[in-house]
C-alpha cells in the first residue's frame, strides 16, 4: 500500500483499487456528513495531476468527481454497477499542488434504474467545481 | 505496475500531439492529423484507462475531451491563455481496451472573451460520447 499523503484526515480510507482510478489516484473515502445524506471523498494533489499553468488539470477534477458520484450512486442504492449517462461540470476556481481536495455528493432523486446526483469539489474553504449528473444503475435491489 | 502505453500512432498519417500538461502526458499519448483549426485527434485506449468493469472510465473520456477541445481552442486563438469554464457531456455507448477514440473538435462560436466548442467522439464511425464546453480567454472581458 502506498504511503498516505500528508494532510489527509485520520479517518480517510483508500478506495481506489483498480484501473484508471488506481492509475490517477489514490482516492479516499471520508465519513458521511449530514446524517448520511452527503457522501465524501478526497485526494491530495500531486505533480502528475497538474497542468502546465500550475493548477490542477480539469480532466483530473472531472475524473475525481465522476468516481465520487459513481461510487455514491452505488452506495446509496446497493447497486452492483452503473455508468455515467450525463455530467455537467462548472469550473469555479483553481486547485493547487498539495491541496487536499474533497468531494461532497448528494442524491437529488433516485428512480428505479436512474439516479440524479450533485457534487461540490473544494479545497478547504475554496470551491473548485460544481457538478450535476445522471447515472444508470445496475443490480440495485 | 501499470501497463506501458503504445507509442506508435494508432492510425496512418497521425503524428504525436505535443502535450505540455503533466496530467495529459501521464494519461497519453494523443495523436493528431490535419491543419490547425481543423485537426482530428486520436487515442488508442489501453488498460490504464479502463474502470473496474473493463470499460473506458468516464474520467478518461472527459480528460480526452478537455485535452482535444483545448488544443483546438489554442489553435483558434493563436495559443492565448484559456481556461475551461464549463463542460457538458453525454455518454452514449461504452468504449473498451484497444478501441481508437477519435474527435474532430468544432468551433460553435467565438466572442472576445469566450469560445464555445463541441465534439462528437467516435470509435470507427459511431459516435459514442458528445461534449460541449465553454472556454474563457484570460484577461479578456
Amino acid at each position: 500500500m502506498a504511503d498516505r499523503p500528508p494532510g489527509l484526515p485520520e479517518e480517510a480510507q483508500e478506495v481506489s483499487s483498480v484501473g484508471f482510478n488506481h492509475y490517477v489516484g489514490p482516492y479516499y473515502r471520508l465519513p458521511d456528513a449530514d446524517g448520511g445524506e452527503t457522501r465524501r471523498f478526497a485526494f491530495v494533489v500531486a505533480d502528475k495531476h497538474m497542468n502546465a499553468g500550475g493548477t490542477i488539470h480539469g480532466g483530473m477534477l472531472m475524473s475525481f468527481v465522476d468516481m465520487a458520484m459513481g461510487q455514491s450512486s452505488r452506495l446509496a442504492t446497493g447497486a452492483t454497477g452503473g455508468s455515467t449517462v450525463s455530467l455537467n461540470c462548472d469550473f469555479v476556481g483553481p486547485g493547487r499542488l498539495g491541496d487536499v481536495i474533497e468531494a461532497r455528493v448528494k442524491i437529488s432523486r433516485r428512480a428505479r434504474t436512474m439516479i440524479f446526483l450533485s457534487a461540490e469539489i473544494s479545497a478547504g474553504d475554496r470551491l473548485l467545481l460544481v457538478a450535476t449528473g445522471l447515472w444508470k444503475i445496475i443490480g440495485a435491489p | 505496475m501499470s501497463p506501458q502505453p503504445n507509442p506508435a500512432p494508432p492510425l496512418p498519417g497521425f503524428v504525436p500531439t505535443h502535450l505540455v500538461d503533466p496530467f495529459e502526458i501521464y494519461v497519453g499519448p494523443v495523436f493528431e492529423h490535419g491543419a490547425p483549426g481543423a485537426k482530428t485527434y486520436a487515442m488508442r485506449l489501453d488498460a490504464r484507462h479502463m474502470n473496474r468493469r473493463g470499460i473506458l472510465h468516464g474520467g478518461m473520456f472527459m480528460t480526452f475531451a478537455d485535452l482535444t477541445l483545448g488544443q483546438a481552442v489554442w489553435d483558434l486563438t493563436n495559443k492565448a491563455p484559456v481556461v475551461t469554464l464549463n463542460m457538458q457531456t453525454h455518454f452514449l455507448k461504452p468504449a473498451v481496451e484497444g478501441n481508437i477514440l477519435q474527435v474532430t473538435p468544432e468551433l460553435v462560436r467565438r466572442t472576445r472573451a469566450l469560445v464555445f466548442m463541441r465534439g462528437d467522439f467516435k470509435v470507427e464511425d459511431e459516435t459514442i460520447f458528445t461534449v460541449q464546453s465553454v472556454w474563457k480567454l484570460l484577461g479578456q472581458s
